[in-house]
């Protein structure tokens, strides 16, 4: 295992942790109809962007290193861009929407429409490109960047949801 | 429950008049599956065989665009004269005005499927004839899930800026395990082979993809269509 493998595994798993909140979030949003959930769900579905974003690229330098090729269209590969794709829409419709109710309801049911097709996604890239990913290894460096990482995350969507909840943007500074 | 199939119903049919009296999204869908079909042909050689080979891609490309002009027009139609809030307040259940309205395009866009693939057919030399009842089978798969999704994205784009171009960006990345499937399996039989056992896999991944966005849509569906 190379420093360049250590990443992209923590990272898609703090990915992961992100979209599990906002899926909760907008699970807890449709029931109490309470605004603090949509500002989480928005703040981790932003989070998550940007974990899985950063594992497509780590993974993109992996695959550089062993193949020479900076895309191979393997399963993970694969289904990592469609998920990205996924969350992005979920932001897109959120800055589409101005009325703030109507765009908390409609982006808690596309965020639970998302997170249902990310089993789905994993199953048909695995069996559109059989046979090529390799097993994900937990050693504990990979848990303890995951655990860093995930910190990192949480700190990261606290700190959005705030400024989502006070109805100001972020300092530029 | 016999009560809710009867409002489905009717919706289905206002929308399916609707549309058969103005034609305004058939003929359009009509017209750009026959301009995409035109443009494939300039892009690679028609007749070679590795054409044929990504037929089944092609042919779901054509009617995922196609499919979209249709489902953009689906809550769209409802905008002039406030008719969208005059549905939604009309004693149907929100979730019968959905299928409802998923019924309709559905069968507007499996119409315009089966006009344009017998074109595909001509333009590409392909023996889709020879499994036509798998292949309508795969059809009414991946159309379902196309229209479920793209029905429930027309309920969420209708108000928004940019609708025209939101839909697709919405719909496509969910399709992507039922529109896959259904290139893989129409790449199969546009070859006039049949479906081997070691492709059922992507036949149950269909329906369960129809099954499961059918049920969330429906239990959804009343906290997209509020006044």
């Amino acid at each position: 295992m190379g420093e360049r493998d250590l990443f992209y595994i923590p990272l898609g798993g703090t990915a992961a942790l992100g979209a599990a909140t906002a899926l909760t979030a907008s699970i807890g949003f449709l029931r109490t109809r309470d605004f603090r959930f949509d500002s989480l769900a928005h703040a981790a579905t932003e989070t998550s962007l940007a974990f899985l974003g950063a594992a497509i690229v780590s993974g993109c330098f992996v695959i550089h290193s062993a193949t020479g090729l900076w895309w191979t269209w393997d399963a993970r590969l694969t289904a990592a861009l469609v998920c990205w794709l996924l969350f992005a829409t979920c932001l897109m419709l959120r800055q589409g929407v101005e009325e703030p109710s109507r765009r908390a309801a409609f982006a808690a049911v596309w965020s639970i429409f998302a997170c249902l097709d990310v089993p789905l996604v994993a199953a048909t890239a695995a069996w559109w490109k059989p046979g090529k990913a390799l097993p994900i290894e937990w050693t504990w460096p990979r848990l303890g960047l995951l655990a860093a990482m995930a910190i990192a995350g949480g700190l990261f969507t606290a700190v959005r949801a705030r400024h989502e909840d006070s109805g100001c943007v972020p300092p530029v500074d | 429950m016999m009560g809710f199939f009867r409002q489905v119903g009717v919706v289905a049919a206002k929308d399916l008049r609707a549309e058969l009296r103005t034609k305004e999204a058939i003929n359009s869908s009509l017209a750009f599956a026959l301009v995409i079909l035109l443009m494939f042909s300039f892009a690679f050689d028609p007749l070679a065989d590795t054409t044929r080979e990504i037929a089944g891609g092609l042919l779901w490309i054509v009617f995922a665009f196609a499919g979209t002009l249709v489902l953009n027009r689906s809550f769209a139609r409802e905008l002039p004269n406030d008719c969208l809030d005059g549905l939604i307040a009309a004693p149907v259940s929100r979730a019968a005005l959905f299928l409802g309205k998923a019924c309709a395009s559905f069968l507007l866009v499996l119409g315009v499927q089966l006009v344009s693939l017998p074109v595909f057919g001509i333009f590409y030399n392909v023996p889709w004839t020879r499994q036509f009842p798998e292949l309508f089978l795969v059809l009414v798969l991946g159309t379902w899930g196309l229209t479920v999704v793209g029905t429930i994205s027309s309920a969420l784009t209708v108000n928004i800026r940019l609708r025209e171009l939101m839909l697709p960006m919405l719909t496509y990345p969910i399709l992507f395990p039922a529109l896959l499937g259904a290139m893989q399996l129409t790449a199969i039989l546009v070859a006039g082979n049949p479906i081997g056992p070691g492709d059922f896999g992507w036949l149950k991944m269909m329906v369960g993809f129809d099954v499961i966005y059918t049920a969330v849509s429906l239990a959804l569906v009343e906290t997209i269509l509020v006044s």
